[in-house]
């Protein structure tokens, strides 16, 4: 039984799209029911069966869609079994979950419910009104400047309609052009398509002042992003333009009863279908810094033993997550604790939309169990506090660094040094004058290679810091750990009196920590990064 | 293939000098040809992954490992400086790293019955890191390499391990040559090379025309600084030459555009107080630089003039702030003008360390 839960009838399923969208999208993310997808039926769930299953999963996906490899980079091989649950249908428990998850009124959910029914065929039934006059609030302003089919359809009349989706082998032009239409209204939310329509307004009016290239650095960065944002808006218009333009072609094909013009019209509908839900993904990673690599910092909260143990499962976490998709992973500093666990530590995480994903992680983790340090085995509540930073790519960004506003510091200085000394231990740390701002690396076996490490975490801290003055007014930047409070929890991790993991942003909760400590936190983070993106609901 | 440093004793004496020096000080003026038999080692990172152990060993004895440094503590710094179990942990995984064919491949990943491969047999592995720990054989011959700037260095027992401060006279020849055409297509030599760091640290920053001459009086040192040499593929870049300071480069009087040194400084008096890793393990030749440790800076001193063509640029590591003004004096006022712009660089720790300059007024 192969059957998509995208192909279900509501034009909002993508709202609820940690489910719904990442299952057919983002084969690595295994969604829907994260605990029995994932675990071999077996007592003893070996890890490597685990991501093997994964990558299996991920395979026969990506083979449908290469494209979408790019996006999962892994360096592992692909073997084994156990990849055939992940194809099935959802349980009700995936859809409890999913449930919680959703942004929505709650009776929309009973739309996606009936998936688990087992047909292939849905409606929305009872749904059908409120969704009708929301699209018709929503989209009755802007008909008016859409572009059209010969016979004055438009992509939010397709909306309106409410055709109901089939599965992609059904041919029928209406569900794919309903599903089509889906995922560009998806698409334009998640690329706030009205700020962006302001922005650009904005930017052309100033690209238009004559005094512009007075300051040529300035115009180079409003030229650039004009220019970004302009292509982006253009490639969606030309895909709705592309999907108006099937459509007539296929009524076309009809009136003249062309057989072979119909079937290859059918045909680019499908492949703009299947291209959509590529384009939806991008768009969720659309910020300016998404594709970077990044740091991510993990900081231990007051509590003594248990909560730097704490801080060292969470940093384990983000460690096992990013090496299942086959990113980079250095450890740049780290300070252990007395006992056990750490205090703090920063990894390097090297790889495409690295910093996209991990972002969603910023704020403080809570932790509920019986501490192991406690003799008397009482519970204990703990917190970390978790930092992201991406590296930036493109160096004319940087903010620059003077070397004479630099201080370098060797760890252990004092005593003689030099031949009188034979140590490993080359621990640099460097402080930026000016700003106060440090950053150390003591795990390189060199202290040049300790040194440049610490550069490009100073480098990435300044140009953070930077990146937080100018972004001030939208609000958008990322904090550094200095500045995440202590009340800003975003997950609450449960290990007694009951087993849950519960996002406090999204509501989202699996009751399967340990699948989660093991860096299974796709799920977290796509619905958090589609709930930020997609609870707006008129594009602003 | 096993270690050929496993099989040592794991007796009181310190098992080092494979090939011993009959003897100490060496005289720097009789050299005899290298013996044919000089070989120097693999370290352990390059040798071929022929063995292997399941998970469950591996972590045995790592978890036993972890326990021997544990057992540490603080002692060794309260000794006399040395290692503490927290650096000990960090060797612990670089050894680890170092044996494994897949270092990157997380442990924890891995079902315990997977079979692993490895650049050295599971009990050699007991025996080097109980010669780290019991016997305080530096981590570095354990491992037979050096991590230095960007370079890995093979190293073993009768070579110094270069050490950190050292890197920082590649940065200051780095900043010269940038500028300057003379020095960066120049010559330069480097004394007393050891392993070789400075030589390959400064080949690779020098440019197209550029070349290093590296001399040292140990057999084994100019076996093993030959090795890196090649591994960086920069023999045609760099010549070794077995022989004491300027001795093989007679030839080449005065056309030096730079010399660079990290000769022996230490006081003798005072090996015996150092850290047991240096003074039970690292080669006497190499540390030792006379009753008050001037003995070779003021010799390289002496022939550095006639070395160097006018505008030539010196850079000398010394013990400290002592030795830095003593020589920076001596060259000013007994040097008779052989010398300008005399200076003294801090290393990171902020201690004195080299004494730089030109040649000519």
């Amino acid at each position: 039984m192969q059957l998509e839960a995208t192909n279900v009838l509501n034009p909002f399923s993508v709202v609820v799209l940690p489910t719904t969208k990442a299952r057919s999208v983002f084969p690595g993310f295994p969604l829907l029911n994260p605990s029995a997808s994932i675990k071999p039926s077996g007592d003893n769930p070996l890890p490597l069966q685990k991501m093997s299953s994964l990558i299996l999963r991920r395979s026969s996906l990506l083979s449908r869609n290469p494209s979408l490899s790019r996006h999962f980079l892994t360096g592992l091989s692909s073997s084994l079994s156990k990849a055939h649950s992940h194809h099935l249908l959802p349980s009700n428990h995936g859809l409890k979950v999913l449930a919680s998850g959703c942004h929505f009124p709650a009776n929309n959910i009973t739309g996606s419910s009936s998936v688990s029914v087992g047909t292939s065929k849905f409606s929305c039934g009872s749904q059908l009104g409120i969704i009708n006059s929301l699209c018709g609030r929503l989209f009755g302003s802007q008909a008016a400047v859409e572009p059209s089919t010969s016979d004055g359809l438009t992509v939010e009349g397709i909306l309106a309609n409410q055709w109901t989706i089939f599965e992609e082998s059904e041919s029928d032009w209406k569900s794919h052009a309903s599903a089509i239409a889906q995922s560009i209204h998806v698409i334009k939310r998640r690329l706030q398509w009205k700020s962006l329509i302001v922005r650009l307004e904005m930017l052309s009016a100033q690209l238009d002042k004559p005094d512009l290239w007075d300051d040529p650095v300035r115009a180079g960065k409003i030229s650039r992003e004009h220019g970004s944002l302009m292509s982006r808006m253009k490639e969606v218009k030309a895909f709705e333009q592309e999907l108006l333009e099937h459509i007539d072609m296929i009524k076309l094909a009809r009136e003249e009863d062309d057989a072979d013009l119909q079937s290859e019209s059918m045909k680019a509908l499908l492949e703009m279908r299947r291209s959509a839900k590529e384009k939806e993904l991008e768009a969720m990673l659309s910020g300016e810094h998404d594709s970077c690599s990044c740091f991510i910092e993990v900081q231990a909260g007051a509590g003594g033993t248990e909560s730097m143990d704490w801080a060292s499962m969470v940093m384990k976490m983000y460690k096992m997550w990013a090496q299942r998709h086959g990113y980079g992973v250095t450890i740049v500093d780290e300070m252990p604790g007395e006992i056990a666990g750490i205090k703090r530590a920063t990894i390097k995480v090297d790889g495409e939309y690295a910093y996209g994903y991990a972002k969603a992680e910023v704020g403080v983790h809570r932790l509920v169990r019986c501490s192991p340090f406690d003799s008397a085995k009482r519970r204990h509540t703990s917190f970390s506090a978790v930092a992201v930073i991406p590296i930036l790519g493109d160096t004319s960004t940087h903010v620059q660094i003077n070397e004479s506003d630099l201080r370098i510091d060797r760890f252990r200085a004092g005593g003689a040094g030099g031949q009188h000394v034979n140590t490993t231990e080359s621990a640099v740390r460097i402080t930026h004058i000016p700003t106060g701002v440090t950053a150390s690396c003591q795990n390189e076996r060199s202290q040049h290679q300790n040194k440049a490490s610490a550069m490009t975490v100073l480098q990435a801290r300044l140009d953070q810091l930077e990146m937080a003055r100018q972004a001030q007014m939208n609000a958008q930047h990322t904090q550094s750990l200095t500045e995440i409070s202590w009340g800003n929890q975003i997950r609450t991790y449960v290990l007694h009196p009951y087993r849950m993991v519960k996002d406090l942003r999204t509501n989202y909760e699996v009751s399967d920590p340990d699948s989660v400590l093991e860096g299974d936190i796709d799920s977290f983070i796509l619905s958090f990064l589609s709930s930020a993106l997609d609870k707006d609901e008129d594009y602003s | 293939m096993r270690l050929g440093l496993a099989r040592r004793s794991l007796s009181m004496f310190p098992p080092i000098l494979t090939r011993a020096y009959s003897v100490q000080p060496i005289s720097r003026t009789s050299i005899s040809p290298p013996p044919a038999s000089l070989k120097p080692q693999t370290p352990l990172f390059l040798r071929p992954p022929t063995h292997s152990a399941t998970i469950s060993d591996l972590l045995k004895w790592q978890k036993w490992a972890k326990t021997l440094a544990s057992s540490v503590g603080s002692h060794f710094t309260h000794l006399d400086d040395g290692p503490d179990t927290t650096l000990l942990h960090r060797e612990l995984n670089w050894l680890l790293q170092d044996a494994l064919e897949n270092p990157k491949l997380p442990l924890s990943h891995v079902g315990t019955n997977e079979v692993v491969k490895l650049r050295a047999e599971m009990e050699d592995l007991y025996v080097l890191w109980k010669q780290r720990i019991e016997e305080r054989r530096p981590f570095q011959y354990v491992v037979g390499c050096e991590h230095w700037r960007d370079l890995v260095l093979s190293v073993e027992e009768g070579v110094l391990i270069p050490r950190p401060e050292t890197e920082l006279i590649v940065d200051l020849v780095g900043g010269l040559v940038k500028e300057n055409e003379e020095l960066r297509e120049g010559l330069w030599a480097d004394l007393g090379t050891g392993s070789g760091a400075l030589a390959i640290g400064i080949a690779r920053i020098l440019g197209p025309f550029g070349s290093v001459i590296a001399t040292d009086l140990s057999p084994v040192a100019v076996a093993v600084a030959s090795y890196n040499v090649q591994r960086y593929n920069l023999q045609d870049k760099i010549e070794i030459k077995l022989g004491s300071w300027f001795e093989p480069l007679k030839n080449v009087k005065g056309q030096f555009v730079g010399l660079v040194s990290n000769p022996p400084y230490i006081p003798s008096n005072h090996i015996r107080g150092l850290q047991a890793e240096v003074a039970k393990h690292e080669p006497r030749l190499a540390l030792d630089g006379g009753s008050n440790g001037m003995d070779d800076l003021l010799h390289l001193c002496h022939g550095a003039s006639s070395m160097l063509k006018r505008g030539g640029f010196f850079a000398f590591e010394t013990n400290g702030e002592k030795q830095c003004k003593f020589l920076v004096d001596y060259m000013q006022k007994e040097c008779d003008g052989s010398f300008c712009d005399v200076d003294i660089v801090s290393d990171f720790a902020g201690n004195k360390r080299f004494v730089t300059g030109f040649s000519g007024p």
